[in-house]
């Protein structure tokens, strides 16, 4: 009985839009992540005092956890046997993920292009360890799940060009599933570890969070007088994330709690210039729970 | 039939370590005393920190393949750490200054720097990440290794201070008194290139 329940929840019956959603905004965002970084791609990845940390240093920590991790330095090696210099396999593989972002965005080979999107991210967030932050995990969370989600949606070139469809597949409903969750895990957590901390409270965390460089985009005098705001903004922001598992299911309060989440990204994008970790957000969230706003409720698609 | 019983099987291997990885991180942040629960909370988390860190492989040799397996699979699927950004406080962070001192006494200051906004943001997470190492000798390599990139296009310089301090950020009543950000000095670094080897440690 139980087992049954379960496979009800996990294998709802879906459309292939979700996936279309998190191939074209994964694409977008792997564009933006390149051409962010383009003008210091090499200078962040460089070995042997070319770069600003070196490369065989990030390499070599990696290492300890495991080499089997993806790193630049495979792709630089095997530069090295066809005659290639660092700089031009660097260039070579800034270009490659690029080139996955189009490919994603457009949907051509979409298989091929969201493997090779996940492998060269997580080379990059693997070789620039010291230099990753949030948005490099949840890209290789979003990256991964989109290389094992089924392939290619409707939407996409490779559906339009070679007439690859999707079957009703059981395992549309089931990878979404796991994004869903996946999401309600990230906002838990982050909302109960804000929760435990005396500063998200008071108002301290979100003065700091707004003054600490380089996110102070907002000049300190405008934010204090606002000072008044920031403990109920603080709460609400804490509130938001732990109540996201829940509220995001009731039909009563699933569209408000989603739009809130984007909203409160957008704004971090806007008040912090974290405009990075702001899109991935909103994609996970779009692709995971956006069928919300059409109207499809998720206790429909549960059963 | 098979493939959806597969399928349960992988998701429900995920979540355990996906929630093995998060309580994990959350106790952490317990156990050092981070948050507001009183002490003895702190001691039972490292205890129970300790206990899901065995869950994870983390006990067993670097070599062992099943950690090997279980680093792999949570880095490669972006499970490998907690969501606690800014969590359970916004934590401190830090400012590194280059002092470049030429042959005839001038001294000249510089930051480090990159070209764009998003290679900045890294920047910044790459000096809290160095003033954040417990290990001294890391340290150093790291703050040697970005002393050499200002080195490069100063090559006439004779020795290259680099001076790491603590932001001290006031708070909002602070703010408004007319206090503003600060420094507190954490490290200073000597080097010189081409030549020693390695830096002058002033703690």
């Amino acid at each position: 009985m139980l087992g049954k329940r379960l496979e009800q929840f996990l294998f709802p019956v879906r459309s292939d839009r979700w996936i279309a959603i998190l191939r074209f905004g994964l694409g977008l965002q792997v564009i933006v992540y390149a051409l962010s970084l383009r003008r210091d791609w090499n200078y962040l990845f460089a070995a042997d005092n070319q770069g600003i940390i070196s490369r065989e240093l990030t390499e070599a920590i990696l290492s300890v956890k495991s080499a089997f991790i993806p790193r630049l330095g495979w792709l630089v090696t095997l530069g090295g046997k066809l005659g290639l210099d660092e700089d031009a396999m660097l260039a070579l593989g800034w270009a490659a993920l690029l080139g996955t972002g189009l490919f994603l965005l457009a949907g051509f080979l979409c298989r091929p292009s969201a493997i090779a999107a996940w492998l060269l991210h997580l080379a990059a967030r693997g070789s620039g360890g010291f230099v990753t932050y949030g948005v490099d995990s949840f890209m290789t969370i979003g990256l991964f799940y989109l290389a094992l989600a089924p392939l290619p949606d409707r939407y996409s070139l490779d559906a339009l060009l070679f007439k690859w469809r999707l079957k009703a597949d059981y395992r549309i409903g089931f990878h979404q599933r796991v994004l869903q969750l996946h999401l309600c895990f990230i906002y838990f957590f982050g909302g109960l570890a804000k929760l435990l901390g005396a500063g998200w409270w008071d108002g301290t965390s979100m003065w700091r969070a707004l003054t600490r460089p380089p996110f102070n985009i907002i000049p300190a005098h405008a934010l204090l007088s606002a000072k008044y705001l920031l403990p109920f903004l603080g709460i609400f922001i804490c509130l938001l994330e732990f109540g996201y598992p829940l509220f995001i299911w009731l039909r009563s309060t699933s569209r408000a709690w989603l739009l809130l989440v984007l909203l409160m990204h957008i704004g971090i994008a806007v008040a912090m210039h974290l405009q990075l970790f702001a899109l991935i957000m909103v994609i996970l969230n779009l692709a995971a729970f956006g069928s919300i706003f059409s109207g499809y409720s998720l206790a429909r698609q549960r059963t | 039939m098979r493939r959806k019983q597969f399928l349960i099987l992988w998701c429900l291997a995920h979540f355990f370590l996906i929630s093995v990885v998060c309580w994990r991180d959350t106790l952490s942040v317990i156990g050092r005393g981070y948050t507001f629960l009183p002490g003895f909370v702190g001691t039972y988390s490292r205890s129970a920190e300790s206990t899901l860190s065995v869950l994870l492989g983390e006990r067993l040799s670097s070599s062992n393949p099943l950690r090997q397996l279980v680093s792999v699979y949570t880095y490669t699927s972006g499970i490998d750490a907690g969501y606690g950004f800014f969590a359970p406080n916004v934590p401190e962070n830090y400012k590194l200054v280059f002092e470049i001192h030429y042959p005839d006494g001038r001294v000249e200051y510089e930051l480090p720097r990159v070209s764009s906004t998003a290679a900045g943001l890294r920047l910044s997470t790459l000096i809290d990440n160095i003033g954040g190492t417990p290990y001294d000798e890391l340290r150093e390599v790291m703050v040697k290794m970005m002393a050499y990139s200002v080195w490069q296009e100063h090559s006439e310089a004779t020795l290259i201070r680099a001076v790491l301090g603590l932001v001290l950020l006031p708070t909002p009543n602070e703010f408004q008194r007319g206090i503003r950000e600060s420094y507190q000095f954490t490290y200073a670094y000597d080097f010189r290139f081409p030549g020693a080897s390695a830096g002058t440690k002033q703690p």
